[in-house]
C-alpha cells in the first residue's frame, strides 16, 4: 500500500505542476528508470543503490521498471521525460550498441546529461557442462575447425553480445549468436545443452562449483580473488577486457545545480559500505566516475562498440 | 526419512512467532493484493521487499512464499465475485466462478475456489517436496522446439474456448495474436504496426491488455442496468444472494472430484517448472482439460464448480512448480520467483544447484513456509470473507468507479507509466465491443499471452539450427503438435456434439460465452 501511496502521491504532485525551483530540489520523489524487468541483474544492482540515494537526497527514489525491446522502451521514456532532475535514467552499456544496430534512434549524448558511473561487472565466458571444452584454448581450436558451429546465447544489439563478440574477434573466430534475453533465460539453455556458450559473471559461481557450467575466461585485467581458477583473457593472449558498466543519466537540459546535487548524492552512495557488500554479492566491483570522467569514459566505449557492431555486421547508423 | 524430518523441525521453526508473524502478513497482504486487479503478484512482493531487508532471510522468505501463496488464491475471489481476473492466473476462474456468484451463489464460487487452490497447493507441496529434482530435469530438457511446440499446443486450446460460434472464437484469438506483434518486435526491437504513435512504440503490455478487457466488459452491462433514479440496487443485484456457504459441503464439492484436482495440479506443476509463461496460462490450460474431460462439457461457463477447481488448484500448484525452478537451478520460473531470488542474494545466499545441501536451512524454511502458508491463506480468506462476500451487495454506482479506479492505479503502477493507462483504456473499449457483438474473451487472452512465446521460440529454434523438421522429430516437440492436433480435432468433435445436442434440444440457452 505504501508503494500506491507515494504513486498517488507523486501524480498529485505531478498534477499540481510542480515546477520544482533548482533551489529546493529534490522536494518530491524522484523516478529512476531502469529499463530491464524486476529481478534481472541491472535490476538488482539499482535496487541496492535507490535507497543509498535516497538516504542523500532526502527524497524517496522509486525504482519504475520500463522493460521492453532490449531496453529500448525505457531509453524512449527517459529521454523525453521532463529535464527536472525528477526522472533518473539508470542504463548500462547497451546504450552504445542498441543505437549502432538500429533498435533505437536515441544517441545517448544527444539525449542525455551523463551523472555518474556506479559499478563494473566483468564479464565471464561460461560454457555448458555438455561442451567437450575444458578451456578458452579448446573453445577456440573447435571453433576455428568447425566455423559457425558454436551456438553463442546473447541479447542481440546488447552486451551478452558485445563481450563474446570482443573474444571471438580477439581470438579470429566467430559464433552463431542465438538470441536469449537476460542471463537467467541464458543459463537456462546453456543447463540444457541447447547453446554452448554465453556470457555471464560471478553469480553463476555456484552452478560452476557443481559442475553444471564452466568459466572458460574473465574478461578482467587481473584474476578475480572468488575464482582464482579462472584465466583472464589477457593471460592467455588476448588484449581485451569487458565489464558491464552501470552509470545514472539525465535527460539532456537538466539544470547543473540540480545534476551535481545528484552528483553529490551518488558519489556518497557509492561510497557506503553497504553498497560495496551488495554489489559484492551481485559479482560486481563498485567503480565511480564523477560526471566527467563518466562522460569521457562513455565517448571512449561508444568507439569501440561502433567498430565492433561493424565487424558483427549488424551496423545500421553512423 | 531424514528428509521428511528435516521438513517438519523446520515446519516447528517456522511456527515460532519470528517467523509466524513475517509469513502471517506476507499471505494477508497477498490476499490483498492479488485481489486488487490491476496490483499484480510480482508487484506485491516487489512492495514487499523493502521490508525484509532487515529481517533475517528466513523471514524475508517467509513473508514473500506468504504473498505468492496468499495472491495466488486472492486473485479468484475478485474473479468470482466481480468477473474481474485480480491476477493474470485466475481469467479461467472468471468462466465459472462469475457465473456462479451472478446465479445468487457467490459464497460457494469463492469457497469452491479457495478449497480449489488448498488442495492444488498442497498436491503441488508434495511434488516440489518430492519430485523437484526429477521435474526441474523435464524443464531443462525443453529446448526453443519444445517451447514452440508447447505454445502452439496451449494455442490449440482455443478451439475448446470458442463458446458456441467458432468463427468469433477464432477471431477473438487471432486479435490476440495481434496484439502481441504491435510494438517492437521481441529479438532486434524493429517496430511493427506503430502507425507513427509513440504510445505504441513500447507494444501492447499484458497487464493492461488484461484488466482492459475484462473490467470493462464485466462491469458495463452493469452499468448499462443503472436507474437514474436510484432504485438501481435491487434491479441489478441476483434475486437471491446467499452469502452463507457450507465450507464442508464445498470442500466436499472438491474432495468428490479427485481425477480433476490431480490433473488441474499436474498441468499447474509442469507449466510452472517451465520457465515461461506461468500462471496465466497454467489456469487456461488446465481449464480447457478438464472441459475435454468433463461428462458435461457443455456446462462449462454456466457456473459450475469443475471450471473452478481447474482453474484455481492449477494455478495454484503452478507456485509450486515456480519454486522447483529455483531450488533445483537457481532459475527463476517466473517474475516473482525472480524477485526472490533477488532477495536472497541480497541476504548473501546465492541460489543454485547446491542451494539445498549449502543452506538446508534456508531451503527447508522455503517448503515449510509454502506449507504452512497454504492453511493461512484459507484463515485469512475465512476471516476476511464476510468483507469480499459483502462487496457483491455494494450497489453498484459505487462499487463500479472504486474497482474502475483501482484498475487505472493498478495499470500506472506496473511501470509508473501512463502508457500503460492508455493501452488499458484502448481494450476497455475494445473489449466492450466484444462483449456486444458476443465475441469471447478468453481466446484473445490465450492469443496474448502465448504469441510472444511462439515467435521468440521459433526464431530460437531456427538460429541455432535452419532445419524446421526438428519440431517433428524431437520426440518431446514432435509429440506436443501431434497433441495439439488431436486437441483441436477432439475439440471439433465435442462442439458438433453439442451442437447436435442443442438442435434437438426443446430450446436454447442463454449464449454464456466467455
Amino acid at each position: 500500500m505504501t508503494r500506491l501511496l507515494t504513486l498517488a502521491g507523486i501524480m498529485l504532485l505531478g498534477a499540481m505542476g510542480g515546477n520544482a525551483f533548482a533551489a529546493s530540489y529534490p522536494d518530491r520523489a524522484i523516478k529512476m528508470i531502469v529499463p530491464w524487468a524486476a529481478g534481472g541483474d541491472t535490476d538488482v544492482i539499482y535496487r541496492a543503490l535507490a535507497p543509498l540515494l535516497q538516504k542523500h537526497l532526502g527524497q524517496a527514489v522509486v525504482v519504475a521498471n520500463v522493460k521492453g525491446a532490449s531496453g529500448t522502451v525505457g531509453e524512449r521514456e527517459a529521454a523525453s521525460a521532463k529535464p527536472d532532475g525528477y526522472t533518473i535514467f539508470a542504463p548500462h552499456d547497451y546504450i552504445h550498441s542498441v543505437y549502432y544496430a538500429g533498435l533505437t534512434d536515441i544517441k545517448y549524448d544527444k539525449a542525455f546529461d551523463p551523472v555518474c558511473l556506479v559499478s563494473a561487472t566483468p564479464s565471464v565466458i561460461t560454457a555448458g557442462a555438455k561442451t567437450p571444452w575444458k578451456s578458452f584454448k579448446e573453445l577456440v581450436e573447435f571453433a576455428k575447425a568447425n566455423p559457425g558451429k558454436v551456438k553463442a546465447g546473447a541479447s542481440l544489439g546488447s552486451t551478452s553480445q558485445y563481450s563474446l563478440a570482443l573474444a571471438a574477434k580477439a581470438a579470429g573466430i566467430k559464433f552463431t549468436y542465438v538470441p536469449y534475453d537476460g542471463t537467467a533465460p541464458r543459463m537456462n539453455a546453456l543447463l540444457g545443452g541447447h547453446i554452448d556458450i554465453a556470457d555471464s559473471n560471478l553469480t553463476q559461481k555456484g552452478k560452476v562449483d557443481a559442475g553444471l557450467l564452466r568459466f572458460l575466461a574473465i574478461m578482467t585485467e587481473k584474476r578475480n580473488p572468488e575464482m582464482p581458477d579462472v584465466p583472464t583473457l589477457k593471460e592467455l593472449g588476448y588484449d581485451v577486457e569487458y565489464a558491464v558498466n552501470r552509470g545514472l543519466m539525465v535527460p539532456k537540459g537538466t539544470p547543473a545545480d540540480v545534476k551535481t546535487k545528484l552528483g553529490d548524492a551518488c558519489q556518497k552512495a557509492t561510497q557506503e559500505p553497504e553498497f560495496a557488500k551488495a554489489m559484492k554479492l551481485q559479482g560486481t566491483e563498485v567503480r565511480y566516475m564523477n560526471a566527467e570522467q563518466y562522460t569521457a569514459f562513455l565517448a571512449k566505449d561508444d568507439k569501440i562498440t561502433k567498430d565492433l557492431t561493424k565487424d558483427l555486421g549488424m551496423l545500421k547508423r553512423e | 526419512m531424514s528428509h521428511y524430518e528435516l521438513l517438519l523441525t523446520h515446519i516447528g521453526t517456522i511456527l515460532h512467532l519470528q517467523y509466524l508473524i513475517p509469513l502471517v502478513a506476507g499471505t494477508a497482504i497477498g490476499v490483498i493484493g492479488g485481489a486488487l486487479p490491476g496490483v499484480t503478484i510480482t508487484m506485491t512482493v516487489i512492495m514487499v521487499l523493502p521490508f525484509t531487508f532487515g529481517l533475517d532471510p528466513l523471514q524475508g522468505l517467509a513473508a514473500m512464499t506468504g504473498v505468492y501463496v496468499g495472491g495466488s488464491a486472492g486473485g479468484s475471489i475478485t474473479a468470482s465475485l466481480l468477473g474481474i481476473p485480480g491476477t493474470p492466473s485466475a481469467v479461467a476462474t472468471t468462466f465459472d466462478g462469475f457465473p456462479m456468484a451472478r446465479k445468487g451463489e457467490p459464497g460457494r464460487a469463492v469457497w469452491v475456489g479457495v478449497w480449489s487452490a488448498l488442495l492444488g497447493g498442497v498436491l503441488g507441496g508434495i511434488c516440489l517436496i518430492e519430485l523437484t529434482g526429477p521435474f526441474a530435469s523435464i524443464a531443462l530438457v525443453f529446448g526453443p522446439w519444445e517451447f514452440f511446440s508447447l505454445f502452439v499446443f496451449a494455442l490449440s486450446m482455443v478451439a475448446g474456448l470458442v463458446g458456441k460460434s467458432v468463427t468469433k472464437g477464432l477471431l477473438s484469438g487471432a486479435i490476440g495474436l495481434v496484439v502481441t506483434v504491435v510494438g517492437p518486435d521481441p529479438i532486434l526491437g524493429v517496430q511493427r504496426l506503430t502507425m507513427g504513435l509513440n504510445f505504441l512504440e513500447g507494444g501492447l503490455p499484458f497487464l493492461p491488455v488484461l484488466i482492459g478487457v475484462f473490467a470493462f466488459a464485466q462491469l458495463m452491462p452493469d452499468v448499462e442496468q443503472i436507474r437514474p433514479t436510484g432504485q438501481d440496487h435491487a434491479s441489478v443485484a441476483p434475486k437471491r444472494m446467499s452469502l452463507q456457504v457450507s465450507m464442508l459441503g464445498t470442500l466436499w464439492e472438491v474432495l468428490s472430484r479427485p481425477f480433476l484436482l490431480v490433473w488441474s495440479t499436474l498441468v499447474g506443476v509442469l507449466i510452472g517448472v517451465l520457465p515461461a509463461i506461468g500462471g496465466s496460462a497454467a489456469n487456461i490450460m488446465a481449464y480447457d482439460q478438464a472441459k475435454k474431460f468433463s461428462r458435461r462439457p457443455e456446462k462449462f461457463g454456466t457456473g459450475i464448480p469443475e471450471g473452478i477447481i481447474a482453474s484455481e488448484s492449477s494455478n495454484n500448484a503452478n507456485v509450486a512448480g515456480s519454486l522447483m525452478m529455483i531450488m533445483a537451478f537457481g532459475i527463476p520460473g517466473d517474475a516473482v520467483t525472480a524477485v526472490m531470488m533477488g532477495a536472497l542474494t541480497i541476504h548473501g545466499i546465492q541460489p543454485g544447484p547446491l542451494f539445498i545441501t549449502q543452506h538446508p536451512g534456508v531451503a527447508y524454511g522455503i517448503y515449510a513456509a509454502y506449507i504452512v502458508a497454504l492453511p493461512l491463506m484459507v484463515l485469512v480468506i475465512w476471516l476476511g470473507a464476510r468483507f469480499w462476500l459483502r462487496i457483491i451487495m455494494m450497489p453498484k454506482a459505487i462499487l463500479i468507479p472504486i474497482v474502475l479506479v483501482l484498475c487505472v492505479i493498478g495499470a500506472y503502477a506496473l511501470s509508473n507509466t501512463m502508457n500503460d493507462v492508455y493501452v488499458l483504456a484502448l481494450f476497455c473499449v475494445i473489449g466492450y465491443a466484444m462483449v456486444k457483438g458476443r465475441i469471447p474473451l478468453a481466446p484473445l487472452i490465450l492469443g496474448v499471452v502465448l504469441g510472444d512465446q511462439i515467435e521468440s521460440n521459433l526464431i530460437r529454434a531456427l538460429a541455432t539450427d535452419p532445419d524446421p523438421w526438428l519440431f517433428f522429430t524431437r520426440p518431446i516437440s514432435g509429440g506436443l503438435i501431434a497433441a495439439s492436433v488431436i486437441s483441436v480435432i477432439f475439440a471439433m468433435w465435442q462442439h458438433s456434439r453439442e451442437a447436435k445436442r442443442a438442435a434437438a434440444g426443446p430450446e436454447e440457452e442463454e449464449d454464456t460465452d466467455f
